[in-house]
């Protein structure tokens, strides 16, 4: 384990790495779901980029990862697309997910309309947990695979506009705390929570007029490259004893907020 | 997820500059037994340079001797007694880490704890790690950018029988380090708690002994009890660069417990 031992030798650091790991990405082709993916292959994860609708952004994405063998499925996680659902079956087994597909739009409850309620639970919850469901049902998870769900910390922040997707991914949560006790021992389950990263999913959401100057980021903004390592961690070996559990990290937003 | 093959030397790269601590000085306390000697062993394999703390000379003396890499410091005193904190920080150099290990343990029910207990467990477990930072922050002893981390429990948050007087250090702990988190963060300085269940280590060793009590854990433990090589690696991810935007967590770190 000495850091002078040849590359022949297991190294103290194997663990951190994802060599011989299998994993579907989804939400690859922008934020924090292609800088994840960008930190996977770098650390030797073979990859599956599934679901974009604009499949020459998934294809770019998947040209500048690292390494060989990765593959990109294009298509739309919402629209019940049974040929992307079959070729992510296909692709597997697994060893990791990482689940960073998810869209957030505002509205204060009292203009909440059923489109908009029925919108951010079917990317935010319905989406991912369709397909776990597919997974653990045809037996594409790996022993010891790890499944790690990007939610906000928004889930008990909860600011004003956001009930649609803060509830949907409080539900994300609560299902992949399940989904954790029945994969025990088998496979792990986590959550990621980030604040506001600043990815095209926040520019657009300051373009629509949400404010940000009042919320105090104490360690300042997270980019996307912030989040992924956390990612990589939970899917690493070296995460072997964390299931069940949420990884917030958000430069400190949620310090005053009671839980 | 046992993998045959070993990581491309480019992944090996990748991953040391995230999660590697070359160039990092890191203290822990607590480090002769248990959660410190684990992650004092995986800190200094990740290129840590160590400043190293319990009572037992010897064992530190021996641990410093096995550890990879060079300038690894002892400093073999009891935090808790008069004086000690004080002759510490006197005698550390800037750090980039701490990991607030040292603690004791202890089951009894309320109606059974005694003063001097109370006192003691309160000193070592909350007193010790709160008074060291404050020393560290008046004496400027941490960079920017440091990382603290503070062994909390799974008591903190959860009530279990008997552990009145542990599970409410460590909540104090916690209620010390989200202001803490807050009030050093200007200088990119992180503070976080790792909340672990059950860890076989000496600490517990009359629970380890305990075939009825064992019994009972092992049913709510699907991943078994906690290896101290779990939490020192959950040291080392809050220690590194990766989480350099996560502070003032309580992370639960407890191979998915559901009650104990």
């Amino acid at each position: 384990m000495s850091a002078h031992d040849t590359t022949c030798a297991t190294q103290a650091i194997d663990d951190f790495c994802l060599h011989d790991r299998r994993i579907l990405v989804t939400g690859a082709s922008s934020g924090i779901g292609q800088a994840t993916a960008s930190l996977l292959a770098e650390l030797g994860a073979t990859l599956v980029l599934a679901g974009g609708r604009d499949a020459d952004k998934l294809e770019a994405s998947r040209s500048a990862l690292t390494g060989e063998g990765h593959l990109a499925l294009a298509g739309d996680l919402l629209a019940d697309d049974k040929a992307l659902d079959q070729a992510i079956l296909a692709a597997g087994p697994y060893d990791g997910l990482a689940w960073c597909a998810g869209a957030a739009d505002l509205a204060p409850l009292r203009m909440a309309s059923q489109k908009h309620l029925q919108h951010m639970l079917e990317i935010n919850f319905l989406a991912p947990m369709r397909i776990t469901q597919q997974l653990l049902y045809k037996k594409q998870l790996c022993e010891g695979a790890s499944l790690v769900y990007v939610t906000t910390v928004g889930t008990w922040h909860c600011p004003a506009a956001s009930a649609a997707y803060d509830s949907a991914k409080a539900a994300l949560e609560c299902a992949v705390r399940t989904l954790a006790a029945e994969g025990a021992p088998k496979i792990r389950a986590n959550c990621i929570a980030p604040g506001f990263v600043k990815t095209p999913m926040l520019e657009s959401l300051q373009a629509k007029g949400m404010q940000m100057e009042e919320i105090f980021q104490p360690l300042g903004m997270p980019e996307t490259l912030d989040i992924a390592p956390s990612i990589a961690w939970l899917l690493s070996a070296a995460s072997a004893w964390v299931t069940r559990t949420t990884l917030t990290v958000d430069s400190g937003i949620s310090l005053p907020v009671r839980h | 997820m046992n993998s045959q093959t070993m990581p491309s030397s480019s992944a090996r790269q990748r991953a040391n500059a995230l999660f590697g601590l070359a160039g990092k000085t890191v203290l822990i306390t607590g480090a002769s037994k248990g959660i410190g000697l684990a992650t004092a062993q995986l800190c200094a394999s990740l290129g840590a340079t160590l400043h190293l703390v319990a009572r037992d000379e010897a064992a530190l003396t021996d641990l410093q001797a096995s550890l990879d890499g060079a300038g690894h410091v002892v400093h073999a005193l009891d935090l808790v007694a008069d004086n000690a904190l004080k002759t510490l920080t006197a005698a550390l150099p800037a750090l980039d880490g701490v990991v607030h290990c040292a603690g004791r343990h202890g089951i009894i029910p309320v109606r059974m704890v005694q003063d001097a207990f109370l006192h003691e467990i309160t000193t070592l477990n909350y007193h010790v790690p709160f008074l060291l930072t404050r020393n560290l922050l008046q004496k400027n002893l941490l960079n920017n950018g440091a990382s603290l981390v503070f062994l909390s429990s799974i008591s903190a948050t959860t009530g279990t029988t008997g552990l009145a007087p542990y599970a409410s250090t460590k909540a104090a702990l916690l209620g010390m380090m989200r202001p803490l988190a807050l009030e050093i963060a200007r200088k990119k300085m992180r503070a976080n708690a790792l909340c672990p269940a059950l860890v076989a280590t000496a600490m517990i060793q009359d629970t380890l002994d305990d075939p009825e009590r064992m019994a009972h854990f092992s049913k709510f433990y699907p991943f078994g009890l906690g290896k101290t090589r779990d939490i020192a690696r959950a040291c080392v991810f809050f220690l590194s660069d990766a989480s350099a935007k996560i502070t003032g967590t309580a992370f639960a770190i407890d191979g998915g417990v559901r009650a104990v």
